[in-house]
């Protein structure tokens, strides 16, 4: 705070210096784009640019941020600007450039082919000296000359040639070979992000303001990719899974609509390979695990937020909730086929899939359930009590209609969790390959009465029944191959239409609670 | 002294229920208390009958439907709250029941790799003492290193991926993110929670593997390197949504003194939010690491399945087994001994899951109480 009476309120002379700042960093971001790119084979790196190779206009690229970023570091701690930096660039950054440095230090050690020791020593060195260099000048050197040095390095690399295209180096024992392919962009990728966050620090003026604008721009750019990943991967399988999906789709003939990858099973006789059977097992394995779970669940949270009184069973109730929440599915698998398969004709059967993507379904029902009957609020019950309205009374008309939003949504989202389940139903419910459009279950007509134990008996529960996710994971362990036209459009098609099962829920799920959360809000 | 005391209210516990008990069963009406008993008599007995895979479970399982029917008409409010009960300890029972079964199916492997220390033979040890694991030729070993390390190596990828892109999602979405942006990164968080694994599994199987065999030049596709980045991608989700609700649970005056004091964002968040969340934060790491080890499908598909410890042991470039992906890719064609030990690779990665699940509560409720004032 001493600082403020030697600061002026407006700082009137950075306007340029901020400016290149700014524009440091945008030219990370396109070289980040640009690595990315080259890095999932969008662009080569030998692709002429302006005269040269890409690589080499990329290494030109890094070694004008990095000699950018130093010049904004020196100029500040030269004064030329009115920045306000801190006594040092802080712990963190230290520790980071130390561990980048030594990396660097021993790559380049090895590359120049000495020994393990001499690898360690060069390492040691480069590392000791830019935690050195990092933590003991004033921040707006320490924050700019490692990170920028690194870019320097990296598009000298690049620039001369020394990595490029055609460039391989066998890791010896480890089985691989680096190729210039790969490694130009990955190295493009990391020394962008070092200039992008140094310069973006330098355009905040450093100090907290310079850190704020640094670690800003980090965040935005890990949220951004999760989300580039996530649009991407759903339209990746999109484009891969349409055509099989909208294989022979028409409007009129006999019946209204004709979508037979939906409608056909897998038998020769099909002209187009379906994935029916395993549809209608889907749906099955949902309705019978939302019919086990749901009352289950729902009842439990009632008992627990409006009976039981908070002591050792709630809290023993709490902790096996959250436990069975977090157990892997496959162990829920396991489970099933040690207590289920044996009760229920010993093989693997639709009913043991429906139970034991039951019990997982259960805990997250308990869970949403729970905090939705916690969330209404306590004058409700008040008011019914006030009224001379029983206990139960109460929770019936007041407390569960007050909570369902927030039920209905918990078992959507956690229906949506469980129907694209693989590891469970491969242990329990099994199912062929290829299934013919007779092996979809029938449920409602199966049911039959007989005078002997157990009185009642469903044939189409006790057989092994396939659904979509045990379906795609049999096609990719039967290598992508089949007795059908085009093996691979069908595991895409099929690999769609579970995302698209799966989404659904989610979507209905997410528009759900948006829907009641707007009603609320009114 | 203590223990008396501790005694004393023990049975003074005791003493004070079975009063409240009496108390409850003077008060209900006979007719309603014999319903209820008659419907959760013959539902524990079904249980019972079902666990002993009789035949007859059908018979009190229907006593028990017409019994609560009946007392659902007649006496709601009582048969509601047995029936509600009885629900509750459902969660119970079943983790009660995934111990007792997993771990009574993998008892002839522990027995089957017995090994004897100073004399004493110590059932198991030999699963962790020796690196073979060969079901078929002789000598069969069920060794679950080559597994428990394919395991660390795809958890440890996976966290390195996970943790901090998790963390930093959930900065976002809890302080820095404006309300318009916020509803639209956190349904995509949760959607990319519901992509299903053996969709990752395939895209991975069907174009990262081809991809990473031909960037660099690998016997086969099969990596813990990529396998962990997928498996890391499936785990974020679990992190961002237990770290946001850490961040947001620290209270807002906290945060607001800070920026009265003049601070910026990021030093409120890294001086006042985060450590007052770091316990929640490390929870939510914790569970994502539990979700990572307890994927499966993913590195069964990627996976090459070959129970073999990498060399040297952290080369990324290989890719063989983990737990999970021993268990779904072997159960089914094995039996007997062989059937057991997969049983017991699944207990050791329900016990550590479940310890991991117990940390997190237990830091998550510290937390809690510390913002609470408790402490």
């Amino acid at each position: 705070m001493s600082r403020a009476t030697q600061t002026a309120l407006v700082r009137d002379d950075r306007t340029t210096y901020e400016a290149a700042a700014g524009a440091a960093v945008g030219l990370s971001g396109v070289a980040f784009v640009v690595g990315l790119a080259a890095l999932v084979g969008a662009v080569e790196i030998g692709d002429p640019v302006a005269g040269v190779e890409l690589s080499v206009a990329l290494g030109a690229v890094l070694l004008a941020l990095g000699l950018a970023v130093v010049g904004f570091g020196v100029a500040s701690r030269l004064g030329f600007v009115d920045a306000a930096p801190q006594p040092s660039a802080g712990v963190v950054a230290a520790v980071a450039f130390t561990a980048i440095w030594f990396a660097a230090g021993v790559t380049a050690a090895g590359a120049a082919g000495i020994g393990t020791v001499g690898r360690l020593g060069v390492g040691t060195v480069l590392g000791g000296g830019a935690f050195a260099v990092t933590a003991l000048p004033r921040e707006d050197v320490g924050s700019t000359v490692p990170a920028g040095a690194v870019a320097v390095l990296c598009g000298l690399a690049l620039v001369t040639g020394v990595v490029g295209p055609g460039w391989e180096r066998a890791l010896a024992g480890y089985n691989a070979t680096l190729f210039g392919d790969t490694v130009v962009p990955a190295v493009v990728l990391f020394a962008s992000l070092a200039t992008g966050w140094s310069a973006a620090k330098a355009y905040g003026g450093f100090g907290a303001r310079g850190r704020n604008v640094g670690a800003y721009v980090l965040i935005y750019l890990v949220v951004g990719s999760i989300l580039a990943v996530l649009v991407g991967l759903v339209a990746f399988v999109t484009a891969k899974g349409l055509p099989g999906l909208l294989n022979g789709v028409g409007v009129g003939g006999e019946t209204l609509v004709r979508w037979p990858f939906l409608t056909n099973g897998a038998g020769l006789l099909a002209d187009v390979a379906g994935v029916f059977p395993a549809l209608v097992g889907t749906v099955w394995l949902v309705i019978g695990a939302v019919l086990f779970a749901v009352p289950t669940g729902v009842g439990a949270a009632v008992f627990l937020s409006e009976y039981a009184e908070q002591g050792r069973f709630t809290g023993a109730v709490e902790v096996a909730t959250n436990g069975l929440w977090s157990t892997p599915s496959i162990v829920f698998g396991l489970f099933g086929a040690a207590f289920l398969i044996p009760r229920f004709g010993n093989q693997k059967s639709l009913i043991a899939g429906m139970l034991t993507l039951g019990f997982m379904l259960l805990p997250l029902v308990l869970i949403t359930s729970r905090e939705a009957i916690l969330a209404v609020p306590d004058e409700y019950r008040d008011a019914s009590a006030a009224l001379g309205v029983s206990k139960w009374q109460t929770i019936r008309s007041v407390v569960l209609p007050a909570a369902i939003p927030g039920v209905t949504t918990g078992v959507i989202l956690g229906v949506g969790r469980i129907a694209g389940e693989t590891a469970p139903i491969l242990l329990t419910m099994g199912g062929g390959v290829l299934p013919a459009k007779s092996a979809a279950p029938n449920v409602l007509s199966g049911f039959r009465l007989s005078a002997s134990p157990p009185f009642v008996s469903n044939p189409a529960l006790l057989e092994a029944t396939s659904a979509l996710p045990y379906q795609l994971y049999a096609l990719i362990t039967a290598g992508l191959s089949g007795n059908i036209r085009n093996p691979q459009e069908y595991a895409w098609g099929l690999a769609l239409t579970l995302l698209l099962v799966v989404l659904a829920f989610y979507a209905v799920g997410i528009a759900t609670r948006y829907y009641f959360r707007r009603k609320l809000h009114q | 002294m203590s223990l008396t005391t501790s005694r004393t209210d023990w049975r003074a516990g005791i003493e004070r229920r079975l009063t409240r008990t009496r108390e409850f069963v003077d008060d209900a009406d006979p007719e309603a208390l014999a319903v209820v008993i008659a419907s959760m008599g013959s539902l524990l007995t079904a249980f019972v009958g079902f666990l002993l895979a009789s035949p007859w479970t059908a018979v009190p399982l229907g006593a028990f439907l017409i019994a609560t029917g009946y007392g659902w008409v007649r006496h709601q409010a009582l048969v509601a709250r047995a029936v509600t009960f009885a629900m509750t300890t459902v969660t119970l029972v079943t983790l009660g029941l995934i111990v007792v079964f997993i771990f009574a199916e993998s008892i002839p492997a522990f027995r089957y790799e017995a090994a004897s220390v100073f004399g004493v033979s110590v059932p198991g040890l030999g699963m962790f003492a020796q690196t073979r694991w060969d079901a078929v030729s002789d000598p069969v070993r069920y060794s679950l290193l080559p597994m428990i390390h394919g395991t660390v190596m795809v958890t440890a990828i996976a966290t390195l991926v996970a943790g901090p892109l998790g963390v930093a999602a959930a900065l976002f979405i809890a302080e820095i993110a404006p309300p318009r942006v916020r509803e639209l990164v956190k349904p995509g968080i949760e959607i990319l929670a519901g992509i299903p694994s053996i969709v990752y599994g395939f895209i991975g199987f069907t174009v990262i593997n081809p991809w990473a065999s031909d960037a660099f030049a690998l016997n086969g596709g099969s990596t813990y390197l990529f396998v962990g980045m997928v498996v890391g991608l499936m785990a974020l989700p679990t992190v961002v949504s237990v770290a946001e609700d850490a961040l947001t649970s620290v209270p807002d005056v906290m945060k607001n003194g800070s920026l009265a004091l003049g601070a910026t964002d990021w030093q409120s968040m890294t001086s006042i939010t985060l450590p007052a969340a770091f316990s929640g934060v490390s929870a939510a790491v914790l569970l994502g690491v539990g979700r990572a080890i307890g994927e499966t499908m993913a590195a069964t598909v990627m996976l090459a399945g070959i129970p073999r410890i990498s060399d040297p042991l952290v080369n990324v470039f290989y890719g063989y087994e983990t737990l999970t992906s021993l268990i779904a890719r072997g159960y089914g064609s094995a039996n007997g001994v062989h059937e057991s030990a997969l049983f017991a690779a699944g207990v050791v990665l329900f016990v550590t899951v479940l310890c991991l699940s117990l940390g997190s509560q237990y830091i998550e409720a510290r937390m809690r109480r510390r913002l609470g004032g408790a402490e």
